[in-house]
């Protein structure tokens, strides 16, 4: 099943806050290392194989010949193994050199902290005590905020689509969604519109689509000449909090305090009040350094301890989708691509069309997203079925997407004008002995080649001793 | 796993004891046999004469709602009931034939190209002997299957006798090599097979499976008198028919030992398979044991398949790094192989004989993968009182999983649903399977009402630990070790 | 695939075992302290590896098996309570080290200075650790389909052994080996002290792990990070050194001496180290005539010796890591 192995090709895939972190410079990378904490999430966020090799050399003091280290790799490994290495060191953590394996100092002091316990960088957070007047609050309270300060955004995203009305976000993420991109302001309207990479964004798992808001937020930081590295840490930080406790806001710096009112809009952290001297994070930020589901189960129903049960559609193969949620969300989503037609207490009862998928392909939505999202979230039940999403649905989907795609362009020339149809079949069997004849038409004596083939064929008409002038197509 | 049968095996033992008096101890077996089949054939019939006949089981009846609407504590209950069902069986040692030696003969012939079962039964036959061939071996470690076909009159030799799956399955692999063609021959296969077993030593087992989609076959003798030769040599027949029941191939079974069924879909097919698997009761021992006491016979009388002493050695493995050598069976040069404790020979796969020394070469994990059928673990008894659980563990003493507090539900609901539970797990289970099982639980009286515990309890009666349910079923059908006694 | 793996670790605390040990006249003394100070920082380690990660230690003490710590008590709040929150550390790192540390000191304590001692009950330790990996495996009945396989971790269990095999484990251990085989857990052993243990080797060679003598023995931290940190998807890519030679000998049921070649009944397949005439475990008389030929052919009783094993060419990579650890 292609959709599959699409989504497993990019689980496998490098973070993409690793990729923000190679552009980062040196200096700022090395401030980074310096907090345990930052240090731990940054390992969390590596490759298997890279986790590995650090923690091979993480203990020896020495450096390490290379030579001795591969010598453990196995021969069909070696690809994979060099790519490693040579990941590592566009972020720095490995020193770059061609004969020997170290650790750069301050990540290696760092790491080795992190793992032992000690220090006194306090880069895991000052944790408070239960405050006598105002309880912490439980987990399940944090749970419900997360998710609704979560999905308010997507409802926001999705509901400018359709016009429907919906509470505005503050304004902080407004902009943010803008400038992501995910959202535009058209010229003639007050109101900013969803755009096809915002739709795309929608199909994403909720865990994509914080990194790649919270990346976002980073490179808007980056222009607003916010120091950089508090942003990370502090992020990271967040991301070795423990989900029901408090923290206090005293060790912060100025930038991260700042910070609190964004992150709050976006749910990760809780405040009681707008300015407290304390905050809690919510699973959103909890879970951020690792494959969890960040939010508890969106349907509600199935109680928040059952972390597996997010699947919520049937699909059948008659096209119709039966979708088991209450949430306005969920439903708005599905209504990008399926027609709905009744709505029941806890479920949506819909089908896939052609114009309903067309409408989705318009907005810039691909088909294999729409296959993809139908995959992670089908039912239990449906898990059964094997392949899970049925053959004629996924078929007819991709179908209606080439349909999209009727013409299709190619770059080249076009021949024309030959003098006897023997000359035309002549010129014309090279061509095809070459395999770069795109269109033909003996009626009217011409054909079409590819631009790699132009040369060769008029080389072939010089030699032949022709006089035909090729026409650019 | 399939569902091991304990019943029937034990069944079968019994019977053999009973016939101490008649020394020929097969051919009375089969006999005993065959009534008691038909006993089971017949209780079926009052029953449910053609399954279209039989009455409609709603199955929304056996089970009850909660107090919250919710079908899941009546689920689980169901569930947890018919695991625990079979743990009820005597943990008594019986004696098992551990060394076997099967030759499966396969239907090569046109009728296999029939399309009743999906794709094809040949197709369909093929796909089942492997899992077939996987299991078996999983559990009888230290057996050898041989292959043979019946294709156009003849019986062919598919695959030669061997203990290594990989081997045995490479025969089967190709399937254009087996393509159907012709009619079967019943006898000319059925004395191949023999042929090829007849050298074995009389502590193995030899046993003919027989999977046939035919209705007819074609010999060149009487085969009644092949079959009088396989009494004679021991050989116990199966047949799994996939298309009706022929007179000859029940004699086969009955007469030998073996187990005949027709196979009525493809799930009953690979039902029928699997049953053979386990390895079955010593059949002659108990029966020639007796009467060697009753009749004071000597020991060495012949035919006496009892116990025997065997050498065996235990060999060394040799790592892949080690310097290449020659093997004493295919003479090539391999770095990796077995060195003989005795003559130390080196040998590429085990377990097998030393081509040197003669010497029987296993590793202990091929013993030891029989143990658990000799020495098993004993039944835990259900918790059914608080008062028991005072100073136990809150936790499984095996998983640590908390013990659900013993929270007073209301016993009424729980007897209701208890005898209504029975009642479907043995129309789900097949009769005969529950008639056993039903029978069996006079006896189990005293593991409390039916063996379930409310409070999710099960205790070692030797080292009073206390186990959870899924620890319960996990230690007796995998684990086959009390962690609280460690035996 | 990245999966998130789970490791038991089963730790043999036999205390004449640990006091030989730390006996300075060994030529790589190892007190237990220091054992526990490089295990804290492997378990850390794996947690540190992956969020999802979980872990469980289980102890063999003379005569009992303990569970002294899970992940799952880690999550529980309650529990937490009792440790000192710190800004410094990692919490889940800091609540593994205390509880650890506390429980197995408790736990010697207990254990006071008896005059006998039982040997380590490893065989409960195991199959403890197995019906927890279970456990864990086997969530809900109910909900189990292919699809979630891909969603539960990869488990592993960590022997790390001090002492000689009991010969009376035998069957149990075997049965364990099968067991783990059948829910795939690969065993690995690391025998820091002494002699090779014949069963733990089949276990590790059966199950797919790996079975490591620990020479050097104060660069134990880098062998255990090294060989028994890497889940089995990575040890595809860096291979861990494996022990070659494999005994594939057993002990025979009469006087439980571990022979290489033995006398078995057909029957029940009971292993004798001499011809006897009745099997002691299922009472059936073999043939006399059996019984003359094998006491003609029989060698004169060998005492088993320990076969001698080569130094790996891992080893050799050892040693050499060893000397660049501080």
């Amino acid at each position: 099943m292609p959709a599959v192995e699409e989504l497993s090709a990019k689980d496998v895939g490098p973070h993409p806050l690793l990729a923000f972190l190679q552009s980062q410079p040196k200096k700022a990378l090395s401030r980074l290392y310096q907090r345990p904490s930052s240090c731990l999430c940054i390992f969390r966020l590596l490759g298997p194989l890279e986790r590995q090799i650090v923690m091979n050399i993480l203990w020896l003091d020495a450096s390490i010949p290379a030579s001795t280290m591969s010598s453990w790799v196995v021969r069909e490994g070696k690809k994979e193994y060099d790519q490693a290495l040579i990941e590592l060191s566009r972020i720095d953590v490995l020193v770059n050199s061609a004969t020997e394996l170290t650790l750069s100092a301050t990540f290696k002091t760092s790491l080795r902290q992190a793992i032992t316990g000690g220090g006194s960088t306090g880069s895991f957070g000052v944790p408070l005590p239960g405050h006598s007047e105002h309880p912490t609050p439980s987990i399940a309270t944090l749970d419900t905020y997360a998710l609704e300060k979560w999905e308010s955004i997507l409802h926001y995203m999705v509901s400018s689509g359709t016009g429907l009305p919906s509470a505005k976000p503050s304004a902080g993420v407004e902009f943010l969604l803008e400038r992501s991109g995910l959202m535009a302001k058209a010229r003639e309207m007050t109101s900013s519109q969803i755009t096809s990479t915002g739709f795309q964004f929608l199909l994403h798992t909720p865990h994509d689509q914080l990194w790649a808001l919270l990346l976002q937020y980073l490179e808007m930081s980056e222009e607003r000449k916010t120091d950089i590295v508090e942003v990370i840490s502090f992020l990271f930080m967040l991301s070795t909090m423990e989900l029901g406790k408090e923290y206090s806001v005293d060790t912060l710096t100025k930038a991260q305090e700042h910070m609190l009112s964004d992150l709050r809009d976006y749910g990760l952290v809780w405040q009681r009040k707008a300015t407290p001297r304390r905050f809690s994070p919510t699973r959103l930020a909890t879970t951020l350094t690792s494959s969890l589901p960040p939010l508890p189960t969106a349907t509600g129903a199935g109680g928040a301890g059952d972390s597996k049960g997010e699947g919520f559609i049937v699909l059948e193969t008659n096209y119709r989708i039966y979708a088991y949620t209450d949430n306005p969300l969920q439903t708005a989503v599905l209504n990008l691509f399926i027609n709905l037609k009744s709505r029941f207490p806890n479920l949506v009862v819909g089908s896939i069309t052609r114009d309903s998928v067309k409408r989705a392909l318009m907005n810039g939505i691909t088909a294999d997203q729409i296959i993809s999202y139908l995959t992670t979230h089908a039912h239990p039940q449906m898990r059964k079925n094997k392949p899970l999403i049925p053959v004629t649905v996924q078929d007819q989907i991709r179908l209606w997407e080439l349909e999209k795609n009727r013409v299709k362009s190619d770059e080249g020339y076009l021949y024309t004008s030959f003098a006897s149809l023997a000359d035309y079949e002549y010129v014309l069997k090279h061509g095809r002995e070459l395999g770069v004849i795109l269109w033909e038409s003996a009626a009217r004596r011409c054909f079409f080649t590819s631009v790699e083939g132009h040369a060769s064929i008029r080389l072939f008409i010089e030699r032949s001793g022709q006089n035909q002038q090729p026409n650019r197509g | 796993m399939p569902p091991r049968r304990h019943d029937d095996i034990m069944d079968v033992d019994s019977e053999g004891s009973d016939a101490s008096l008649d020394y020929d101890g097969p051919r009375r077996k089969g006999k005993g046999k065959a009534p008691k089949k038909k006993d089971k054939g017949k209780s079926k019939v009052t029953e449910a004469p053609y399954a279209w006949e039989a009455s409609y089981v709603r199955s929304w009846d056996t089970v009850q709602e909660d107090e919250s609407g919710s079908l899941q504590t009546a689920v689980d209950d169901l569930i947890a009931r018919g695991r625990r069902k079979r743990l009820l069986a005597p943990s008594k040692a019986i004696r098992r034939t551990i060394i076997r030696h099967l030759i499966i003969i396969l239907d090569l012939s046109n009728s296999m190209t029939d399309r009743d079962m999906r794709p094809t039964r040949f197709d369909l036959t093929l796909e089942y002997t492997r899992e077939f061939v996987n299991e078996w071996f999983d559990q009888n470690p230290l057996g050898q299957i041989g292959m043979v076909g019946m294709r156009a009159g003849v019986g062919e030799r598919v695959g030669e006798m061997s203990g290594n799956p990989p081997d045995v399955l490479r025969a089967i692999s190709e399937r254009h090599k087996l393509e159907p063609t012709g009619d079967p021959s019943l006898q000319n296969a059925i004395e191949m097979a023999k042929s090829t077993m007849s050298h074995l030593p009389t502590h193995s087992s030899r046993e003919i499976l027989i999977i046939f989609g035919s209705l007819t076959t074609c010999d060149p003798g009487n085969i009644h008198e092949t079959l009088e030769s396989c009494i004679r040599d021991k050989i116990r027949i199966s047949v799994v028919a996939l298309a009706a029941e022929m007179k000859i191939c029940r004699e086969l079974c009955e007469k030998t030992g073996g187990q005949f069924g027709v196979a009525m879909n493809e799930g009953h097919f690979k039902d029928l398979l699997f049953e053979l698997i386990p390895p079955p009761a010593q059949q002659t021992t108990s029966s020639a044991l007796t009467a060697r006491l009753a009749s004071g016979a000597p020991a060495n009388a012949p035919g006496n398949a009892g116990g025997d002493l065997m050498l065996m050695g235990f060999p060394t493995r040799l790592p892949d790094t080690s310097p290449p050598s020659l093997c004493v069976c295919h003479s090539e040069l391999k770095s990796q192989g077995f060195l003989c404790p005795r003559c130390s020979a080196k040998v590429c796969d085990i377990p097998t004989d030393c081509d040197v020394c003669g010497l029987m070469i296993v590793s202990s994990p091929h013993l030891a993968r029989s143990y658990h059928h000799l020495f098993p673990v004993k039944t835990y008894r259900a918790v059914m009182t608080t008062e028991e659980t005072a100073n136990s563990s809150p936790k499984c003493h095996a998983c640590a999983r908390m013990f659900q507090s013993p929270a007073p539900s209301g016993p009424g609901r729980k007897a209701s649903t208890a005898g209504k539970a029975d009642g479907s797990t043995s129309t789900t289970n097949g009769n005969s399977e529950s008639n056993s099982i039903d029978g069996r639980e006079g006896a189990a009286i005293d593991t409390g009402a039916d063996g379930i515990s409310a409070l999710g309890r099960y205790r070692c009666t030797d080292c009073s630990n206390d186990f959870c349910a899924d620890c319960d079923v996990f230690i007796h059908d995998v684990l086959h070790c009390c962690p609280g006694c460690e035996r | 695939m990245d999966r998130s793996s789970h490791l038991s670790v089963i730790l043999d605390l036999c205390p004449t075992q640990w006091s030989l040990s730390a006996k300075p006249s060994n030529p790589h003394p190892l007190p237990f302290d220091t054992f526990l100070s490089h295990l804290l920082v492997f378990l850390n380690s794996h947690i540190a590896y992956k969020h999802e990660n979980s872990l469980a230690v289980f102890g063999a003490l003379p005569g009992k098996s303990v569970l002294f710590y899970s992940s799952e008590e880690a999550g529980d709040l309650s529990t937490a309570e009792v440790v000192q929150s710190d800004p410094n550390s990692y919490r889940f790192f800091k609540t593994l080290d205390q509880s650890l540390v506390q429980r197995i000191s408790r736990e010697f304590d207990i254990l006071g200075q008896p005059d006998t001692e039982e040997p380590p009950a490893l065989v409960g330790a195991l199959t403890k650790a197995i019906c927890y990996i279970n456990r864990l495996l086997h969530p809900a009945q109910t909900l189990s389909s292919p699809e979630d396989s891909a969603n539960l971790p990869e488990p592993r269990i960590l022997i790390l052994s001090v002492s000689p095999d009991a010969s009376n484990s035998y069957i149990p251990i075997m049965n364990s080996i099968f067991s783990a085989q059948k829910l795939k857990i690969t065993l690995d052993v690391c025998k820091i002290f002494g002699p090779d243990s014949v069963f733990l080797q089949q276990a590790a060679y059966l199950t797919g792990g790996s079975y490591i003598y620990l020479e050097h023995r104060e660069a134990l931290l880098q062998y255990l990070i090294m060989s028994f940190l890497p889940t089995p998807s990575i040890r595809k890519i860096i291979t861990i050194p494996t022990e070659d030679k494999t005994d594939f000998r057993a002990a025979c049921f009469c006087h439980k001496h571990i022979v290489d070649v033995g006398y078995v009944c057909s029957v029940c397949l009971s292993i004798f180290c001499q011809p006897v005439p009745v099997c002691s475990t299922c009472r059936t008389k073999f043939p006399m005539k059996t019984l003359q030929r094998l006491n003609m052919t029989r060698t004169p009783s060998q005492p088993s010796t320990p076969r001698p094993t080569n130094g790996t060419p891992t080893r050799q990579v050892f040693s050499g890591l060893a000397a660049n650890l501080r």
